[in-house]
């Protein structure tokens, strides 16, 4: 904790530079961060609401809170594993503490993510959906979700640094959790008999504590903050002991 | 170990609690194991199948064996040896980068590593903002970055580029603005390895320049080179380092000869 306050600066420095560089070359730059969730829910919404069609009420609402929870999430978690492999060269001949670099990552998504805010907020306006003070309980649910990605990242990236295989591995696991949450679906469209499968997936309840208070203008159940809570506290915890654990043995190995 | 042993000239100094003056740094007894797989094992079932045969075959390779290193304050020791003698490792293991397997690295001090020029730099970002990421990462403050700025600038003769992305630089250039950073501030252990030699013939001197002012400061330097000029020039002490073991510690002249006789025979010792 000492030494984040002592590194504050230099953390900042490297959030910057990682939303720098991502658009630098690109000629509407920073835009893409909100145009690209909104252009993918367009999409969603053409393809599920005239093809495939269910009933959702206001499903660019639904659809596009649901991304941007899994977007970070998603993300955060690959860019965090490329993170000390991208940089090797600073990690085997600089001093920095080594967890700087995950926890950047997910700081740049962090504000990412809080700029997609701005057009999902647009859309709710827009499309008339009702705006409800419940919308004030969004930070709480991204800490939450921060908590819980930083602890995936700090996990999952000294795995990667040790095994290169778990990067494609992650890649793939993270697309079928995906599809075993309705991020893009809506929960009624499960047959009775599969509904188990996602109620026992604890990345539910992280995205209802993030989309309730969007989308059904309520307070996230108590079961599902509890869940999330106890989530993002565990995965945080395992996260950091682990990486301080391995710590020492990366620049062996980046 | 040839000529004088210096540890017990100032015994238990290390001590980083102690409020004595001067930056020093203590290696004891350190060694440092490189583990390189036989078998390129990087997938996790390779890795499962292996760990349970017991079978995880890894070449072994001590790149430093039981190497006690006294670094006194103001001193200023050239590393000399073989290529994969260990000195890049010994010098790692002194930015506090790689831990030793075994032993003891104690220093009182900032240690300032330039290992090589222009690590951490961001190809896509300007001079400028390469300025503050990079001195950040030495540990520098944004405060201290912005004092400091002007006069980085000015001693890296880069004027109007610094807005320019660096990948447009020149490696001159970008070997300039990285030693501009660097050495901005007078370091309290400055860590050098074969860095010396970049740029065209006027930097260079201002660089000697530098090393010299650092050297009248009394900065602790340890510098790892091939070169017989710069070990001398620069230097007050040379370790010589061959597999990973301290092979002679003294005087940079002689320990010089003693090296140049071995790696190419007597007539060509100095």
């Amino acid at each position: 904790m000492s030494q984040l306050a002592q590194r504050r600066d230099l953390v900042l420095a490297l959030v910057a530079r990682d939303l720098k560089v991502r658009y630098r070359r690109s000629a509407i730059g920073f835009a893409w961060t909100m145009l690209q969730p909104l252009l993918t829910m367009l999409v969603l919404t053409v393809v599920f609401s005239s093809i495939f069609r269910f009933d959702v009420a206001n499903y660019p609402v639904y659809v596009l809170s649901g991304l941007l929870f899994w977007n970070f999430f998603q993300q955060g978690t690959v860019a965090a594993m490329s993170s000390l492999r991208g940089n090797a060269q600073l990690l085997q001949r600089l001093p920095v503490p080594r967890w700087i670099f995950p926890l950047a990552t997910v700081l740049a998504g962090l504000v990412n993510l809080v700029l997609a805010l701005l057009p999902l907020l647009a859309i709710v306006v827009l499309t008339g959906h009702p705006v409800r003070p419940s919308l004030l309980f969004l930070p709480v649910a991204i800490v939450l979700l921060g908590a819980f990605t930083l602890g995936i990242a700090l996990l999952v990236s000294p795995l990667a640094v040790f095994f290169a295989d778990v990067v494609e591995l992650i890649g793939v696991a993270l697309m079928l959790l995906m599809y075993l949450t309705p991020v893009i679906y809506p929960m009624s469209i499960l047959p009775e008999s599969y509904r188990w499968l996602i109620r026992f997936n604890p990345m539910r309840s992280l995205l209802e504590v993030f989309r309730d208070p969007i989308y059904h203008g309520k307070l996230p159940p108590l079961p599902h903050l509890l869940v999330a809570t106890a989530l993002g506290v565990a995965l945080l915890a395992i996260g950091v002991a682990l990486f301080r654990r391995f710590s020492d043995r990366i620049p062996f190995h980046v | 170990m040839v000529a004088v042993d210096r540890r017990s000239e100032t015994p238990g100094t290390g001590d980083p609690g102690r409020a004595t003056a001067g930056a020093c740094a203590e290696l004891d007894d350190v060694s440092l194991r490189y583990r390189l797989a036989r078998q390129r094992i990087s997938s996790l079932k390779a890795y499962a199948i292996h760990w349970m045969k017991g079978a995880l075959i890894y070449e072994e390779l001590w790149a430093l064996r039981n190497v006690d290193l006294r670094i006194e304050s103001g001193e200023s020791l050239g590393i000399i040896g073989r290529n994969g003698a260990g000195k890049t490792t010994l010098l790692r293991v002194l930015a506090g980068v790689l831990k030793p397997t075994s032993g003891r690295l104690v220093t009182r001090g900032a240690v300032t590593p330039l290992l090589e020029l222009g690590t951490g730099f961001d190809f896509e970002l300007t001079g400028r903002e390469n300025v503050f990421l990079n001195a950040l990462l030495l540990g520098r403050s944004r405060r201290a970055i912005k004092e400091a700025f002007e006069r980085i600038v000015e001693f890296s003769e880069l004027g109007r580029f610094i807005d320019s992305p660096i990948r447009n630089y020149s490696t001159g250039m970008v070997a300039r603005l990285a030693f501009s950073i660097a050495t901005a501030w007078t370091p309290e252990i400055l860590l050098l390895d074969e860095v010396l030699s970049v740029g065209d013939v006027a930097f260079t001197r201002k660089c000697e320049a530098r090393m010299r002012e650092f050297r009248a400061a009394r900065v602790t330097m340890v510098l790892v080179t091939h070169s017989r000029e710069t070990l001398i020039e620069n230097c007050s002490r040379s370790v010589w380092i061959d597999g990973g073991r301290i092979r002679a510690d003294g005087a940079p002249a002689e320990v010089w000869s003693l090296y140049a006789e071995e790696v190419s025979g007597p007539a060509a010792a100095v």
